[in-house]
């Protein structure tokens, strides 16, 4: 019995903690979004800031990324009903993903070196340095950064 | 021998030029007539023209210098990578890249961006009728 409370609990943790995130699973997301960066999946950000996202399409981080009226308000309906509301996502309405409490205090450890350095550039590039992050793995042992090795 | 020379001109046009797709010469037609309407002594989209579009160089929203070729590359038939991001972009040439130029709604919607940010715009049928029969000839 006890071995199966703790396989149980192994597998929840598996599925629902260790900093995974459900993958992106929509064709319209995955084409107009990762093409110009990565696919960030919805649960980085909360309703209110994928509101805000899709409705400054044509001023988005600097660019014009704006989309035709359908598709747009597909893509918000993808976004909300998959935002995110963590430990993620708490204390963040901002449309940035890098600005979330949780986010910054995961980071914080990493030299600004290994950012701006050209293999990755930003902190934005999340698949840079998390492997995996297509795959929706955040995890400790999934992180490879370049120049620098498995983060430890 | 002459009509060796026109067989052999004739094949090799056929062989290398690129062509418009049903829905993109409508596209581009209704571009010509908006750019007639703009200016009657009009005389159609020209290569050149629009390669000097591509390559002419602006300061961009972000206060950097900026041309299409900055993320396109010089080289239509090489890949690209987006200057802000750092991801790749396919080539455009439609020799390099057959996927390309063939939806209108894609050429439409990226037409406007690029202008928006490398021109602070949105290009006139003229420029958007130069550029997209410089790119078809890469």
């Amino acid at each position: 019995m006890k071995k199966i409370v703790l396989l149980a609990c192994v597998l929840v943790s598996f599925v629902f903690g260790g900093n995974n995130v459900p993958v992106v699973d929509n064709a319209l997301y995955q084409k107009e979004c990762t093409s110009c960066h990565f696919g960030y999946q919805p649960a980085l950000l909360s309703k209110a800031s994928w509101e805000k996202v899709m409705g400054g399409l044509n001023e988005h981080f600097g660019t014009d990324a704006s989309l035709s009226k359908d598709d747009t308000s597909t893509l918000l309906g993808y976004l909300v009903a998959n935002a995110g509301n963590s430990k993620i996502t708490r204390g963040n309405d901002t449309i940035y993903i890098s600005r979330s409490p949780y986010f910054i205090k995961e980071h914080r450890d990493i030299s600004p070196r290994l950012i701006s350095q050209k293999e990755v550039g930003s902190i934005s590039n999340c698949i840079a340095c998390h492997i995996r992050a297509d795959e929706g793995s955040y995890r400790s042992r999934d992180i490879f950064i370049p120049n620098y090795g498995k983060w430890k | 021998m002459k009509k060796i020379v026109i067989a052999i001109f004739l094949l090799s046009t056929a062989l290398f030029a690129q062509e418009f797709n049903a829905s993109m010469k409508t596209y581009v037609q209704s571009l010509s007539v908006e750019a007639k309407k703009e200016n009657p002594s009009f005389g159609g989209f020209d290569a050149k023209r629009g390669e000097a579009i591509f390559k002419s160089v602006h300061v961009s929203k972000k206060g950097k210098e900026i041309s299409c070729a900055t993320c396109h590359s010089n080289d239509l038939k090489q890949t690209g990578i987006n200057v802000n991001t750092g991801k790749s972009i396919t080539a455009l040439a439609p020799s390099a890249n057959p996927a390309r130029l063939s939806d209108v709604k894609e050429v439409d919607k990226w037409l406007r961006r690029n202008f928006n940010d490398v021109f602070a715009r949105e290009g006139s049928a003229l420029e958007k009728g130069d550029v997209l029969t410089y790119i078809i000839n890469q």
